[in-house]
């Protein structure tokens, strides 16, 4: 009897040890080996080739030649890079416009750093051999995914208001996380991020011999900023020289995730951290990510302050925010 | 009315502790409004999306309850099954047994794939999640003999299946309210997890979108409502179990 309460108590120890030694509670990335500041960045969602520019700074070591220890950490709509960074768990953070906008309303003290995007990845994939959509217009008696709450839904509204479309002319699907009601055809159009899982979507229909084309609301003058870099006013006057080496590093890491030569490297380094997709589909989302990221007139990160306004506008044209924000101190 | 009132001062006191402290760490930290709302946000929002919000609570209630008798029903009659000593019975209690290991959040998907995001989905969800622990203990229940009371019925030669259910439900009736009470909290978290996985309606939906719009004061406020339906719901259980031991107990 003894023997059995000394082995259940070493079996409740080992087990204790392992539970508090190996777990934080959440998925930690990665973080970088050697010495120096220790920083935490919490991405907008979970890893993937939208982080293909902090994966490459992390895996190729250009954080730590910049002075910095980084450890990345996913995000989800539970763990909010703004809220992280107020509570002092995270000293960057990357989140789109309207997070950023509505966090600013309702006094949080972030500024923005760098804009990653400078195209807003979401679109609406459907079949092209089915439908043919030239025009907002066109959408008239369609049946259209969104998410309730999520951005894409902002982004909808604001292109059926521009465009006179009324609620009577489309019939809305409500999203989750799977994508029977799309493949069904009960909804004829589904939004996906563009460069992640629009590809992986795209080479299914493929394969089923549907033709994917992708409704882009950005085509039609609505603007809605996707990932940003963020950081705390508090950090970012404090320690202006921490901002400016983790941001150069993080831009430093876009170019290079993005430079064609690199593709097989950056797609083995993203695959590292998310191993559910194969190296050559990351390659695919690479190359969508490309025409998101880089420009042809502007530099990589710029701030696109007039797709800022926009953004501003259209969530309170949508009503998600009470009143108008002043973005200029904001927007560095 | 005295229980329902306990019920719901039970709850405001917590409530109003958690969110107290709240907002005790909000002043005390200096967290903005985005972060924890304030005291007038919050009630801004009682007055603007409160009438709203009442109306998705009752709607989830009213599907928990719906969902709650099904389970009743369903565990009522798979426990009767399980009961027999023949080889059904052994099957149905070994199924049972099993069956309750798998979460019901990782099962949903395959739910809504066959059933929609509608109402059917939320419903079987629902039961589902307050199957199991009704079943386990209704199981329980029917498989342990009333040796005092059934002896007698076994010696005079009057027992048969049926009355010997009847035996042990009389007399574990209180395990049994216990055990119907401790679920109705179960099939309003059912569906509320239902809801917020992919239906179009209810608290759990509105918990949904106001996560997106990281507004926590709508999800304070949902927090609310679904712990007055809660106790309103377990309260009015708890009346009907007296009421009906009451009818027993006289009959």
């Amino acid at each position: 009897m003894q023997f059995i309460f000394r082995i259940l108590c070493i079996f409740s120890m080992v087990n204790l040890m392992l539970l508090t030694g190996c777990s934080s509670g959440e998925k930690e990335t990665g973080t970088s080996r050697h010495q120096g500041q220790p920083v935490v960045l919490r991405l907008k969602w979970l890893v993937n080739v939208s982080a293909a520019g902090e994966i490459w700074a992390l895996k190729t070591g250009i954080f730590e030649a910049s002075g910095l220890k980084v450890e990345i950490k996913e995000g989800g709509l539970e763990h909010n890079a703004i809220k992280d960074i107020e509570l002092g768990r995270a000293q960057f953070g990357v989140a789109s416009a309207d997070q950023v906008i509505r966090a600013v309303e309702r006094g949080a003290d972030i500024v923005v750093l760098a804009q990653i995007f400078q195209k807003n990845p979401l679109k609406w994939i459907y079949d092209g051999s089915k439908l043919h959509i030239q025009r907002p217009e066109d959408l008239k008696g369609l049946s259209v995914g969104i998410t309730y709450g999520g951005n894409d839904e902002a982004i909808f509204r604001a292109l059926a208001a521009a465009y006179g479309i009324s609620k009577e002319d489309v019939r809305f699907y409500a999203v989750r996380q799977d994508y029977t009601p799309f493949w069904n055809g009960d909804a004829q159009l589904w939004p996906v991020y563009s460069n992640v899982e629009g590809i992986v979507l795209a080479k299914k229909m493929k394969e089923h011999g549907r033709m994917p084309m992708f409704f882009d609301a950005e085509d039609f003058g609505i603007h809605l900023v996707a990932n940003s870099l963020v950081t705390s006013r508090k950090i970012y006057e404090s320690r202006p020289e921490l901002v400016q080496a983790f941001t150069q590093a993080v831009l430093k890491g876009w170019e290079q995730a993005l430079d064609a030569k690199n593709g097989q490297l950056v797609a083995d380094a993203v695959h590292e951290f998310d191993g559910s997709v194969g190296v050559k589909l990351i390659q695919e989302q690479l190359a969508a990510t490309r025409a998101l990221v880089l420009s042809d007139i502007v530099p990589i990160g710029t701030i696109d302050k007039a797709a800022w306004r926009d953004s501003e506008e259209l969530l309170f044209r949508q009503g998600l925010i009470a009143r108008h924000v002043e973005l200029s101190g904001v927007l560095k | 009315m005295n229980g329902l009132l306990g019920r719901l001062f039970q709850f405001s006191a917590i409530y109003g502790c958690f969110v107290g402290l709240l907002w005790l760490a909000k002043y005390g930290m200096g967290f903005s409004d985005y972060l924890i709302p304030s005291p007038a946000e919050f009630l801004h929002v009682i007055r603007e999306d409160g009438p709203d919000y009442v109306i998705y609570s009752l709607n989830t209630l009213g599907v928990a309850v719906y969902g709650h008798i099904i389970a009743i029903l369903l565990a009522s009659l798979i426990a009767v099954i399980g009961s027999l000593k023949s080889t059904m019975g052994v099957v149905t209690r070994v199924a049972a047994y099993n069956l309750q290991a798998y979460p019901i959040v990782a099962v949903s998907p395959i739910i809504f794939i066959f059933l929609g995001d509608g109402l059917a989905s939320r419903l079987l969800i629902a039961s589902l999640i307050c199957y199991f622990p009704l079943l386990l203990s209704l199981l329980g229940i029917f498989s342990q003999p009333v040796e005092d009371v059934e002896h007698f019925f076994v010696e005079t030669g009057r027992i048969n299946h049926r009355l010997r259910l009847a035996i042990r439900l009389f007399e574990n009736l209180d395990k049994l309210l216990t055990v119907l009470t401790g679920t109705a909290t179960l099939a309003m978290v059912g569906t509320i997890v239902a809801e917020f996985l992919a239906a179009t309606a209810g608290i759990g939906h509105a918990i949904k979108i106001a996560l997106y719009q990281d507004n926590l004061a709508r999800i304070l406020l949902a927090l609310m409502l679904i712990g007055i339906c809660s106790s309103f719901y377990l309260a009015v259980i708890e009346m009907l179990g007296r009421i009906f031991s009451r009818v027993l107990q006289k009959g």
